[in-house]
């Protein structure tokens, strides 16, 4: 009797270890099999909208992700774990954010990711102000990412951080640590000498808000020389200012109040009255379209068409840019708009280019070698047809080395029409182009600057003067001919 | 007919800036309350179609901020030219020519209830009635406290290490409530008192042409009038706050 207890206790003890070490078995199962778990553990949304539902989202991530072995993943080349540190994710801004809200398309079954995280459901792509256009074919992570090493993705032509490192070593994409991208070491990841994603040497400064008269800018300084030309400019505009008002204002010799008061109250009454036709007629037919020059000589209106209708047209097309873009940032035409590769704004810019190229090379001939009896060349047009000239043949340019070193095949670059038959035109002369790229830049910035602060003072005055010399003479009922 | 009469004699009652001010004040407070009331009333039917006319509601919040910052911006020009009135061209900001509140106002108040009443004259107002005043007053505390509250509102995160959760909640009632009065008030008061008088009915055009004539001078500002025979010798500062 003792005997038969003795082995029945004996008996439902080796059952028990079993069954428990059946159990365990089980819980240790892998996520692919879902051995070991309650079917409610996979099949269950949290609303992850909530904080709490949040949590309870991310504790079943972490199940596995915070262990080394049951989080092993094999690639192409190697096993990598897919262990990460909730820590990473919990200091950062992500800390209410469910790992399924970025990793849109993991929790199903095979348990694998195609899009990797997703960081536009949320967030709309940044403009000019961030950072120049060509990052936008860089993958959030290469930059906000606290990856070192990045690569050029052959397959798609983006930048994404690396796979494997120098040596050949798989990487682990797991750290979800967001990095201050205002440290210079961000930018130094693809900004070096001899970089292999096609970045230049250099990090250059952002555009500045001046830029705007022919690109997309953002409401930023950018450099100094930029600040200082923007000195230059509103100076400018002050002296002129005061130059006006040194006269008398109808009588007033005196005081600048009494001055300013009188012509403002005359400016009032002309806008708030029938007279504001007329002036939009004489905005449209004499300054939009130049009726005056056309009546004047129909090759002189033609070579100054070129220049200005383009400028004009550069200019409206970045204020829609950077309007649509501040509205609706993520919608596809104004990611059209502001990348400079997409077909319409490429063929765009190239086009409106080689208009004012082409004006300011008719202009060019007239002076110097046609040189008919009406035109005087002065110091002051000289430099201002120069200044334009250089800044439009340094942007085409700096357009083909853009389009060399970032390597962008021919079937998106190709409506880039000038931009990049020169960009295979450089290829052939084997420059390290990514290297000269920043100084190209700057030469270009810089008579981009040039021309903002020489506004106010030569030739390109008339952009103002002669706009306000029409509606004086047309509300003053001055007769053509009888200019002061 | 009268107004195309060339040799009617017409005074200056407000400068270009405060004329384009009043624009300003103008446009920003249809813009905001229209935005302000379509997101807090966003479950009546016709504020679903006005956030859908100005693009969901980011945008009509967008819109909103983008006004407020305007109106508050014309608020700033307007305190920068009290200063230049002040410093530069040495101007009162106290007095019968300003928009600072009198003793005079009070009386004008009383008198004014005595005429309504039948029991007396109508009050000589000066320049600005008690009821511009008022007007002018609730736009400028109005604005401070719209802003306050509103930028509690805009930036939740930043007040709330200073003051309690709370107070965000306080914040937002109180900019409701008080967008309510200021509609009502500038609806019913402003319209009816500045607008819609007989005497000037559909409009007062002197806010936007700046020009009064002297008839409407000595009928609506007698007070001023008066002033202005009294130094008729000296000559008297154009323009006020």
């Amino acid at each position: 009797m003792k005997k038969n207890t003795f082995a029945l206790i004996a008996l439902g003890a080796v059952i028990l270890i079993a069954a428990a070490g059946l159990v365990m078995h089980q819980l240790n199962g892998t996520p692919e099999t879902g051995m070991g778990r309650n079917c409610l553990e996979c099949h269950r949304a949290p609303n992850v909208n909530t904080n709490e539902g949040v949590v309870a989202s991310n504790t079943f991530c972490f199940d596995c992700h915070t262990d080394k072995s049951r989080s092993m993943r094999k690639t192409e080349t190697a096993e990598v774990s897919l262990q990460m540190v909730p820590d990473d994710l919990e200091k950062g801004p992500h800390r209410n954010v469910a790992c399924v809200q970025c990793h849109t398309d993991v929790a199903r079954t095979p348990h694998r990711t195609v899009a990797g995280a997703s960081c536009d459901v949320c967030h709309p792509p940044h403009g000019e102000a961030e950072a120049h256009d060509p990052h936008r074919r860089g993958a959030c992570q290469s930059c906000h990412g606290n990856y070192k090493t990045v690569h050029l993705d052959a397959a798609d032509g983006r930048v994404k951080p690396a796979r494997v490192d120098t040596e050949g070593a798989a990487i682990a994409l797991i750290d979800h640590q967001m990095v201050d991208t205002a440290k210079a070491e961000s930018c130094e990841r693809c900004h070096y000498k001899a970089n292999p994603v096609g970045a230049p040497a250099a990090v250059l400064p952002s555009k500045s808000a001046l830029c705007i008269i022919c690109h997309n800018a953002p409401l930023a300084i950018g450099h100094p020389v930029f600040g200082a030309a923007l000195v230059i400019l509103l100076i400018g505009v002050l002296l002129t200012l005061r130059f006006w008002f040194l006269g008398s204002v109808q009588g007033e010799k005196e005081s600048l109040h009494r001055k300013i008061a009188l012509s403002s109250e005359s400016l009032w009454r002309t806008i708030f009255s029938r007279q504001f036709f007329t002036l939009l007629k004489i905005f449209l037919l004499d300054v939009v379209f130049q009726r005056r020059i056309l009546q004047e000589s129909v090759q002189r209106w033609c070579m100054h068409a070129l220049i200005f209708s383009a400028i004009l047209a550069r200019f409206t097309l970045s204020i829609i840019t950077a309007v649509s873009h501040k509205l609706v940032p993520g919608s596809s035409w104004a990611m059209a708009l502001v990348d400079k590769n997409s077909g319409f704004t490429a063929f765009a810019n190239d086009i409106l280019g080689l208009m004012i190229l082409c004006g300011i090379l008719w202009a060019v001939l007239q002076r110097y070698i046609l040189k008919p009896a009406h035109v005087v060349a002065e110091i002051e047009d000289n430099i201002t047809v120069a200044l334009v000239g250089l800044l439009v043949v340094f942007g085409f340019i700096l357009e083909g080395a853009r389009i060399l070193v970032t390597q962008l095949p021919p079937e998106v670059a190709g409506y880039a029409f000038v931009g990049y038959p020169l960009s295979r035109l450089f290829a052939m002369t084997g420059l390290d182009w990514a290297s000269v790229y920043p100084s190209l830049w700057y030469i270009h910035a810089f008579l981009g600057a040039a021309f903002v602060a020489y506004l106010p003072f030569g030739k390109l005055r008339h952009v103002f003067n002669t706009p306000l010399t029409y509606f004086i003479e047309e509300i003053a009922g001055v007769k053509r001919g009888e200019r002061v | 007919m009268m107004e195309k009469n060339k040799t009617e004699e017409t005074y200056q009652r407000f400068a270009v800036l405060h004329r384009l001010l009043h624009v300003v004040v103008i446009s920003s407070f249809i813009i905001l309350s229209i935005t302000g009331f379509a997101l807090a009333f966003s479950h009546q039917g016709w504020a679903k179609i006005l956030v859908f006319l100005m693009g969901g509601a980011d945008n009509a919040g967008g819109l909103h901020r983008f006004f407020a910052a305007f109106f508050y911006l014309g608020v700033m020009v307007h305190l920068l030219w009290l200063m230049y009135f002040k410093l530069v061209l040495n101007g009162k900001l106290t007095g019968p020519d300003s928009m600072f509140p009198q003793v005079q106002d009070f009386k004008d108040l009383y008198q004014n209830f005595r005429y309504i009443f039948g029991k007396g004259a109508p009050p000589l107002f000066n320049r600005f009635s008690y009821l511009e005043k008022i007007d002018y007053w609730a736009v400028m505390g109005g604005m401070q406290s719209m802003g306050i509250t509103g930028l509690i509102m805009w930036h939740p995160e930043f007040f709330s290490q200073y003051l309690p959760g709370y107070f965000i909640n306080i914040a937002n009632d109180f900019h409701f409530h008080e967008a309510v009065l200021a509609v009502a008030y500038i609806g019913f008061v402003h319209m009816s008192a500045a607008h819609l008088v007989p005497d000037v009915f559909p409009m007062e055009k002197s806010i936007f042409t700046g020009q009064t004539s002297r008839e409407k001078l000595m009928h609506d500002h007698p007070g001023e009038w008066q002033r202005m025979q009294a130094a008729v010798k000296q000559p008297v500062a154009g323009e006020d706050s």
